[in-house]
């Protein structure tokens, strides 16, 4: 079946079967070797890009959205601390009048009560001394009238005065 | 052609040994450079890696820049092993040339006409086939027919000569530079000077051949892709 010879120049049919069949096995085992795996990881590396690309635009996104957000929540603790600051401020303001008004008024109360003890000691002082003189001047007036009456008359009258006086005991 | 070549017949079907064992050769030199550069894929690729994606881009790049769409992807390992087994091919005859008695048994394949030819007809059939498909046997038929009816011989011949011209063109570059290397090694026999001088020569060719040679397997893809690409679309 081998028969093997030289022989010159003539069209090969065997080698151009030859040529195919082993053309597409070498397609085929090229593909199996090395064109899917290469294939798949250069269209993994492009999925991978395309990720990475997407996902840190996201990312920008999100940090951007953060810095905004964390810049309006300083703001707004700025604007807290002022307003807490100005609260303070104008309580202690508040306070502070009052403390003054209350002491003010105190002092005035203190003042009007003062005065009023004064004028009331001032009365009782006039109310008194002014008993005391007309005391006196009855008492007065009495020794002198007494000196004129009878003897009945002025032993009534002394007995009225010792009775006026046990009723002041 | 012509040169004594050693031959074996099989099931009526005649065999030279000197291209089967240069074929067989060169398919193993591409799965081994493939093997090697394809282990330890990651997605941040090594150097190895990096050599094999950029080949791949590259045909890529070839196939996509003729032919558009879906087909285009199904076609890139088409294209990729195309272009590694005519390179491989190509610059294998230019570092191992191995004749035994006259007889030539390694060589570069594709300095056969019968080979390049045929990778040329595998082309031309692929192209057909997928015209057929994308088109239908109506709207692929009938391109034949365009401009109008009377080109219809014009464009038989037109693909004849595509045929012809994809296969020639390969096989005489190649041929050529192998010639030529084989001549200039001869030189070399006739003393002390004409030694140096064939070895500067023969660095120079060499330089040249593997030139040519990477450029003849960029064309075949280009060409292939074109004349697949044109089967693809109805014309005007």
């Amino acid at each position: 079946m081998f028969s093997y010879s030289v022989v010159g120049a003539q069209l090969y049919v065997g080698d151009m079967l030859f040529v195919m069949i082993t053309f597409l096995v070498l397609m085929w085992l090229v593909k199996i070797i090395a064109w899917k795996p290469i294939t798949k990881m250069m269209q993994d590396r492009s999925d991978k890009i395309v990720n990475d690309i997407d996902s840190a635009k996201e990312s920008r996104t999100k940090a951007a959205e953060l810095a905004q957000k964390r810049q309006a929540e300083l703001d707004k603790t700025r604007d807290d601390a002022n307003s807490i600051i100005n609260n303070a401020k104008q309580n202690g303001q508040r306070q502070q009048e009052q403390i003054v008004e209350d002491a003010r008024n105190e002092a005035s109360n203190l003042k009007s009560s003062a005065e009023k003890d004064i004028e009331q000691q001032r009365q009782e002082a006039l109310a008194n001394s002014r008993k005391d003189v007309a005391s006196l001047s009855i008492e007065i007036a009495s020794k002198i009238i007494s000196k004129e009456l009878n003897e009945d008359d002025q032993k009534g009258l002394v007995d009225s005065y010792i009775e006026g006086l046990g009723k002041q005991k | 052609m012509g040169e004594p070549a050693s031959t074996f017949k099989f099931l009526g079907l005649t065999f030279n040994v000197g291209n089967m064992i240069s074929i067989l050769l060169a398919c193993c030199v591409v799965l081994a450079l493939v093997y090697a550069l394809s282990r330890h894929l990651t997605l941040k690729p090594g150097k190895a890696q990096n050599v094999l994606e950029y080949a791949v881009d590259f045909t890529n790049g070839i196939v996509r820049s003729s032919i558009s769409g879906e087909t285009s992807r199904t076609l890139g390992l088409w294209g990729f092993t195309l272009f590694m087994f005519i390179i491989i091919a190509n610059l294998q005859g230019l570092f191992l040339h191995i004749d035994i008695s006259g007889v030539t048994y390694v060589k570069s394949p594709t300095s056969d006409p019968v080979i390049t030819m045929t990778l040329s007809l595998m082309t031309l059939t692929l192209a057909q086939f997928l015209g057929i498909r994308q088109l239908g046997y109506k709207g692929h038929f009938e391109n034949y027919l365009k401009p109008f009816v009377f080109f219809l011989p014009i464009n038989l011949f037109e693909e004849f000569t595509n045929f012809l011209t994809l296969g020639l063109r390969l096989f005489g570059n190649i041929l050529s530079g192998e010639m030529l290397l084989g001549i200039i090694i001869g030189m070399s026999h006739g003393g002390a000077v004409m030694w140096i001088v064939s070895f500067i020569l023969e660095l120079v060719w060499t330089g040249f051949s593997v030139f040519i040679g990477c450029i003849q397997a960029y064309v075949f893809v280009t060409l292939s892709s074109v004349y697949i690409s044109r089967k693809l679309e109805l014309e005007d």
